[in-house]
């Protein structure tokens, strides 16, 4: 096996930082996300590769918050694009949990499959490569196992590292994961070491046939009670890792300026109000329904696993602390009536 | 209905960039209502459209200040793509402050378009309401230059008032005059200088009474006149899969990517708008 | 704390009998964990004994009456200082009738925050230390509720010690440059999802400025310049109206000091204006100060 001594570890981030921008999990003051490693400060900011996850995922690698698209000049009667903003620059999310990665799938699914290929999430994706860390404990809100996402064995990660306590086995899983091993090769020690045990699950959710009742789920009375609390505030989609829905819009000075698109939430009632007034999605149950049907059903329909990668971490950050493993159990115990 | 599928050879502007328009030149407008014009669109150097248009495809118009996704109502051989836009929001106010010889954006096409080849052979019934005559129009004049794919072809048309009715030559003049084909225009109230038909459409319908024998009816206008007409069709003994019609929902990337205009797990912009009534059944009822 | 719930359960079982209520307004634990305290709606007599008031109850429920604002139903609430404060801050707003609610009013000992528990439990980034009362607690100066029909529980000492504004002093000793330094550092990891907005009780426009498209007045690019005006704006709406209940600093998934800028405007607006703090008391047909044209206004920041 190669092993990569954590006494070595900022050695390899800084030799990673050299080919391409790595992403690690860091406690900064009060937040906690997967930031530039090159924005560490020693003795302020803290690596999180030890603890479950951090509060916001890495999906900001690929997908980032804000993003400008191409460029629009004007003159009189003209109109000129004349630059696009892809992106193809390297960039290395180090540590990622499985869940984490699944979110990453989920988006590839969505930007680069059916027809399309969004060129603005492609070059950043081609020139990305996923250092997954493997989950051997799972926390108490984990349900990723529920989610197809096998947490010691992240499919689609380029590299897997396995933490022993003192060091980390780094098992390449793809020509881009060979790629990045070449980097630090000297850096790593060919021995057997025991890899730790997987503990299991603290909490046991059951997904199997959810998508397939909730086809029949719409109008069911379920969806007044359980989306009571909720104020539509967009947080969970927001720390989610695998919510996709984007805004385009516009910035213009005058006679310049840029397209550019931003994350969007199907929680907000403008998400779907049409310009003639008409709005399907008005009220805020059918919001939150649209929510947990995209998660747990349509994306299931469409794209054959769920969109829901059972990171927890929406459980976390509700204010109103609507939980969607109480959704799938109160959808499994729901009666349909004929 | 298939997904979008680049095969070889298939022209589309979206190349390796999809979410990025090609500009195009606006070198006539018409009036069409106090409220709705035609745009006639070409590339910019004068010679041919950036996209071929099946009927019922769509469009992404843009200007610097935003994005809305039209139906093409008429694509000219290859001279000229034609869209109808009511002025409503944001950029359909804008647009409808252009003069001829504005560039625009222009994406697409977009949709899966109508069964154009499913329906041959048989009768055509087209209701629309509105500015939703404007995507049955491709339809139409599709029928009308293939004349004899199709069977006898019956249009029954209503709008808010006399001077809301789209395509006043085309309903009045050219339409009826073409062979085995009946126009019938109605509109909501009373007017004066109007001795036409005064009512609803759905109710119009009904008033009418075509057969389903061999028919295939297309709906397209607001949601309220397409539900009460459905309803009326079902009455009138026409199947799920002899009715077909066009839903919309707010869009904003037109390609299945931003999550906004789903109805169930499909995509407006990418797997419709165009759907059998039978598929419409299939999904949560949010149209 | 399990008195005050069984109080109020006994009070919210007769307010359902004596159809004197369609709704009562609380909160419940849904769970084994006491964390997983939220926001509850008890339509009949077999929902109250879901009631709970215990050491997570800090979700500000005056939120939950606008979901109300438009039907009929008789409400009773269970209201504690702060949540209190946002009745009065609706009554005034004329989002709600007085004639529609019972106010169960009880003076709070200080809460947890049910979200760092979470966060803790869940183990997502650094666990934070000894689990003590919330921030917003800690500070809190008005833990009585200021208007209510019945009582329940023993009146509590206002919690908050020192000079009041200190922080906010602070900054205002900042040369301009550090001040902007500061405001553009802390609001650059805002990822405008608008939480603050959704669970704010001041915020109650039917349609929000930030979802204007016609035309629209702040951009949504994650930007300094449009993060900056966010806050702005949206906390600029709060001057002389903010009831200082600190769930938007609470709510902020990326733990904004939200309460600087909301504090700041309560100090400025006390030193030109005077009067009661806003939902302090409630008055029929009292306004906000900068909601009523006086001639003898002051101008100062003009």
């Amino acid at each position: 096996m190669k092993v990569l001594s954590k006494a070595k570890l900022t050695t390899a981030l800084n030799k990673l930082n050299d080919a391409a921008e790595v992403f690690v999990p860091m406690q900064k003051g009060e937040q906690s996300a997967y930031y530039p490693w090159k924005s560490f400060k020693d003795g302020q900011d803290e690596l999180m590769l030890e603890a479950l996850n951090v509060y916001q995922s890495p999906k900001n690698a690929v997908f980032p918050q804000t993003e400008k698209m191409y460029g629009i000049k004007t003159e009189g009667v003209k109109i000129n694009i004349d630059k696009t903003y892809e992106d193809p620059h390297p960039t290395i999310i180090f540590g990622a949990r499985a869940c984490d990665v699944k979110g990453i799938r989920a988006l590839d699914d969505v930007f680069l499959t059916k027809g399309y290929v969004d060129s603005f999430y492609n070059a950043r994706r081609s020139a990305n490569t996923i250092i997954a860390n493997a989950c051997y404990e799972p926390g108490p809100n984990c349900f990723c196992n529920a989610m197809d996402v096998n947490p010691i064995d992240p499919e689609g990660a380029d590299v897997i590292l396995r933490d022993t306590g003192d060091a980390y086995v780094w098992e390449s899983k793809s020509e881009k994961g060979e790629a990045v091993t070449k980097l630090i090769a000297d850096l790593l020690e060919e021995k057997e070491v025991k890899l730790p045990e997987a503990k299991p699950f603290k909490q046991n959710v059951d997904y199997s046939g959810v998508a397939e009742k909730l086809k029949s789920m719409f109008e069911h009375p379920l969806w007044d009670k359980l989306s009571e609390p909720c104020i539509n505030c967009g947080a969970c989609t927001y720390v989610c890792p695998s919510c996709h829905c984007f805004d385009i819009q516009v910035k213009m000075w005058g006679e310049e300026g840029y397209r550019f698109r931003t994350w969007d939430s199907c929680m907000y009632e403008e998400y779907t109000r049409e310009a003639g007034g008409g709005n399907p999605r008005g009220a805020a149950k059918q919001r939150f329904r649209q929510r947990f049907l995209h998660k747990l059903q349509f994306f299931t329909e469409r794209y054959g696993t769920p969109l829901c990668t059972g990171c927890g971490r929406c459980i976390i950050v509700c204010p109103t602390k609507i939980n969607i493993v109480k959704i799938i159990d109160a959808v499994k115990e729901a009666e349909i009536n004929g | 209905m298939a997904n979008h599928e680049h095969e070889a050879g298939h022209k589309c502007t979206c190349g390796e960039q999809p979410l990025v328009p090609t500009i195009v030149e606006v070198f006539d407008i018409k009036d069409r209502t106090p409220d709705i014009k035609s745009f006639f669109v070409r590339n910019v150097d004068g010679k041919g459209i950036p996209f071929q248009a099946a009927p019922g495809q769509c469009g992404m118009v843009s200007l610097p200040i935003g994005e809305a996704m039209i139906s093409c109502t008429w694509q000219e051989e290859q001279e000229y793509l034609e869209f109808a836009i009511k002025r409503v929001g944001l950029l359909t106010d804008e647009l409808h402050r252009i003069e001829p010889g504005q560039q625009i954006g222009l994406r697409g096409p977009y949709g899966n378009g109508f069964p154009v080849e499913d329906c041959k052979g048989k009768d055509m019934l087209f209701i629309a309401g509105g500015i939703g005559l404007a995507p049955l129009r491709s339809f139409i004049k599709y029928c009308f230059k293939h004349r004899q794919d199709y069977g006898k072809i019956t249009i029954i048309y209503g709008s808010r008032s006399k001077a809301d009715l789209v395509f006043k030559e085309e309903i009045f003049d050219l339409w009826p005059k073409e062979p085995d084909t009946e126009v019938f225009i109605t509109i909501d109230n009373e007017e004066a200088g109007w001795d036409g038909h005064v009512g609803f459409v759905p109710a119009y319908v009904e008033e009418l009474n075509p057969s389903p024998n061999n028919t295939i009816a297309v709906i397209c206008g607001p949601p309220i006149m397409i539900k009460f007409t459905l309803q009326a069709l079902e009455k009138m003994g026409f199947s799920d899969e002899q009715v077909i019609t066009t839903l919309e929902m707010r869009m904003k990337c037109g390609i299945g990517k931003c999550g906004r205009c789903n109805i169930g797990s499909q995509f407006i912009c990418l797997d419709g708008p165009v759907y059998y009534l039978k598929q419409l059944k299939q999904l949560p009822p949010e149209w | 704390m399990k008195e005050i719930t069984k109080k109020i359960q006994e009070i919210a079982t007769k307010l359902f009998a004596e159809g004197k209520i369609d709704v009562f307004l609380a909160w419940e634990q849904e769970g084994e964990l006491d964390f997983e305290t939220k926001a509850y709606v008890a339509r009949n007599t077999e929902d109250v004994k879901n009631i709970v008031f215990n050491e997570y109850s800090i979700y500000n429920i005056a939120n939950t009456l606008l979901k109300f604002r438009d039907t009929q139903d008789k409400i009773g609430i269970a209201a504690k200082g702060c949540d209190s404060r946002g009745i009065v801050r609706l009554l005034e707003d004329l989002q709600i009738k007085r004639d529609r609610l019972y106010i169960v009013g009880i003076p709070c000992p200080g809460l947890k925050d049910p979200l760092t528990a979470a966060r803790n439990y869940g183990g997502l980034g650094k666990k934070t230390a000894e689990e003590g009362l919330a921030k917003k607690c800690l500070n809190c100066t008005q833990p009585n509720p200021v208007i209510y029909d019945e009582l329940v529980g023993p009146e509590q000492t206002p919690r908050q010690q020192g000079d009041r504004f200190a922080k906010v002093k602070e900054i205002e000793q900042m040369s301009a440059d550090e001040r902007y330094k500061f405001w553009e550092d802390t609001l650059s990891s805002c990822i405008r999802c608008y939480a603050c907005r959704q669970v704010c009780v001041a915020c109650d426009c039917r349609t929000c400025i930030f979802d204007e498209m016609k035309p629209q007045w702040v951009g949504r690019e994650n930007s300094t310049t449009d993060n900056m005006m966010y806050h702005l704006v949206k906390h600029a709406h709060m001057a002389g109206r903010c009831i200082e209940c600190g769930e938007c600093e609470r709510v902020c998934p990326v733990h904004i000091p939200l309460m600087l800028i909301n504090q700041k405007l309560i100090k400025d607006i006390g030193e030109l204006f005077g009067g009661p703090e806003a939902g302090m008391q409630y008055v029929e047909g009292s306004k906000p100060p900068l909601s009523v044209y006086r001639e003898d206004d002051p101008d100062s920041f003009l």
